[in-house]
């Protein structure tokens, strides 16, 4: 099957940041996770692949279509459900007033239908119940929500949401995680992270940005096991250790090349992202 | 009981067949009858069923249209269009507060005065309001939902004219009322076209920059046209001018055909149901 989207080589400056530089990625159906620390150029590639941005080099095929041509960028907008990294929302409106201004934005018609596809989307967010409440009386979590029962509307071939569990609670984080799984069955899900939890969880494809350049894509699994031999614990933090700290239990969990006889532990996402970053940071320090 | 519904009374009543007499019977037998109403609830096609309760909820919980949304819609505004213009931020009461505050100080000082300065104020003041509302009808950093509407298949540029025809009808209608209260007779309405110029022109620089930006330089402008005329006394002289009149309706019709014969905006002017 052929990839959703196909980004080659593409360029994004802003007067004296190079947002991107070259970046190639390829996203299919399924979660594929992008993370990276601030400033990694994730959202600049996000509003690009939403069409909200243009590059300045390289090319994006999006659904086989060129963003680039305002016809294709259309079909592609057709297709495409977007939460940006902060959504705003006409607080006034009701759940339901808000979904259904962006549906008339989707060009979802006739109005019945849309109603339909609108109660549809606040369902599978679990809204229902708070669907005639102003969008201002709801939490943060709650409007993040909203946010995504609009990116939902019209069962879009792609989801691009940029940090949707930003600020969220433990228990709203794993209703998102829920929702955002059961949207990437049959579609392309690019979801943009700091939480290396989310993407474990979710993601059969991640790709790591630092500095507007990729530093990695492939498996979750594939990125744990980069720091295979790579961690171990100890009663103190570990000079040799790149990164380190202490767990609950007082013991260290140390990242970086181990003393000989440490014992190694089996490595998390976090730990092969983390040294991943870790070893680029002191690369560029060098 | 006497009797039962038959499958075929059952059948009659389920798809609406049935005639009054006998459905009458029938519903006053349902309340009473557990084993009949399983029987018409068994006759009643799926499809029908669906279509009832869709219906119901549609009049139910389908948002009620708001006031404004309600004016415009009786104006010949389509329901969906008018949702979008309801949700401009410069047709939010707080924006036409603002505005009705800054004309009444204006029309308040023109009518207070005893010599033209109060009028010169007034019109030195009266044509930005449209400018200023119509600024304040979309763009980048006042309208909340930007990103997401830029990512969506409907025309920006469609959207942005629908705010703007809006905007400046409220505008121009609230700065004409406040006119009245000016006791210039028709000098009164003398901002009138140099402002449809200025929001002409601001239509015109979208092309190249974002609607509050356009309508920001418009205003920079029109302060240095009338900063260069203050030193010469000449405000008001040059607002009545017919040959200024004559301009401002030749900019403002020019600009007009601008919008409408640009190919590229052709998009703006299909209509959405």
């Amino acid at each position: 099957m052929s990839p959703t989207v196909v980004v080659r080589d593409v360029t994004k400056r802003f007067a004296h940041t190079q947002a991107l530089a070259g970046v190639t990625v390829e996203v299919s159906t399924g979660v594929t996770g992008l993370l990276g620390p601030n400033g990694a150029g994730k959202t600049t590639l996000l509003r690009i692949l939403a069409t909200v941005l243009g590059p300045d080099g390289g090319s994006v095929r999006t659904l086989g279509l060129d963003p680039a041509d305002a016809r294709d960028r259309t079909r592609i907008r057709r297709s495409l459900g977007y939460l940006p990294q902060e959504p705003g929302f006409q607080r006034g409106f009701s759940v339901f007033e808000f979904v259904d201004y962006v549906a008339i934005l989707k060009e979802l018609t006739p109005a019945r239908r849309r109603h339909d596809e609108v109660r549809r989307v606040i369902a599978a967010v679990d809204l229902t119940s708070v669907s005639g409440k102003r969008v201002r009386a709801l939490s943060g979590g709650m409007r993040r929500r909203v946010a995504l029962a609009a990116a939902l509307l019209g069962d879009p071939q792609l989801l691009v949401l940029d940090e949707p569990t930003a600020g969220l609670d433990p228990e709203q984080r794993l209703r998102f995680r829920e929702l955002v799984s059961k949207a990437g069955e049959g579609r392309a899900v690019l979801l943009s992270t700091h939480q290396t939890e989310d993407v474990a969880a979710l993601c059969h494809d991640v790709v790591v940005l630092h500095e507007g350049r990729v530093l990695f894509r492939g498996s979750p699994s594939d990125l744990a096991q980069r720091a295979a031999g790579h961690v171990w614990f100890a009663e103190d933090r570990d000079p040799r250790a790149r990164i380190a700290w202490r767990t609950g239990d007082g013991a260290h969990r140390n990242l970086g090349d181990p003393p000989a006889g440490a014992v190694s532990v089996t490595p998390t996402l976090e730990d092969g992202y983390l040294l991943l970053v870790g070893a680029r940071d002191e690369e560029a320090a060098a | 009981m006497t009797w039962h519904i038959t499958p075929e009374l059952a059948r009659g009543y389920a798809d609406g067949s049935a005639a009054g007499a006998p459905s009458s019977s029938v519903e006053a037998h349902l309340l009473a009858c557990d084993a009949c109403r399983g029987l018409v609830a068994s006759e009643a096609p799926t499809g029908r069923l669906d279509s009832v309760w869709a219906e119901i909820q549609e009049q139910v919980d389908a948002p009620r249209p708001t006031w404004v949304e309600r004016l415009l819609t009786r104006l010949g505004v389509s329901p969906a269009d008018a949702r979008l213009l309801a949700a401009a931020p410069s047709l939010q009461v707080s924006w036409l507060l603002g505005l009705m505050a800054v004309l009444s100080f204006a029309a308040a000082g023109a009518a207070a005065s005893s010599d033209e300065r109060g009028l010169r104020g007034f019109l030195l003041v009266a044509p930005l309001v449209p400018v200023i509302a119509v600024a304040g009808a979309y763009g980048r950093r006042i309208e909340p939902t930007y990103e997401v509407t830029q990512s969506t298949p409907y025309p920006t540029y469609r959207l942005l004219l629908l705010r703007v025809v809006a905007v400046l009808s409220v505008s121009v209608a609230l700065t004409a009322v406040f006119s009245l209260f000016v006791d210039a007779g028709w000098m009164a309405m003398a901002w009138l076209l140099p402002s449809l110029a200025m929001v002409g022109v601001v239509l015109v620089l979208t092309r190249h920059m974002e609607l509050p930006v356009a309508a920001g330089s418009v205003v920079a402008g029109y302060a240095l046209a009338v900063t260069a005329m203050a030193s010469r006394n000449e405000v008001v002289v040059v607002a009545l001018a017919e040959r200024t009149q004559l301009v401002s309706l030749s900019v403002a019709v020019a600009c007009l055909a601008v919008v409408v014969l640009s190919p590229a905006r052709r998009a703006a002017f299909r209509r959405f149901p």
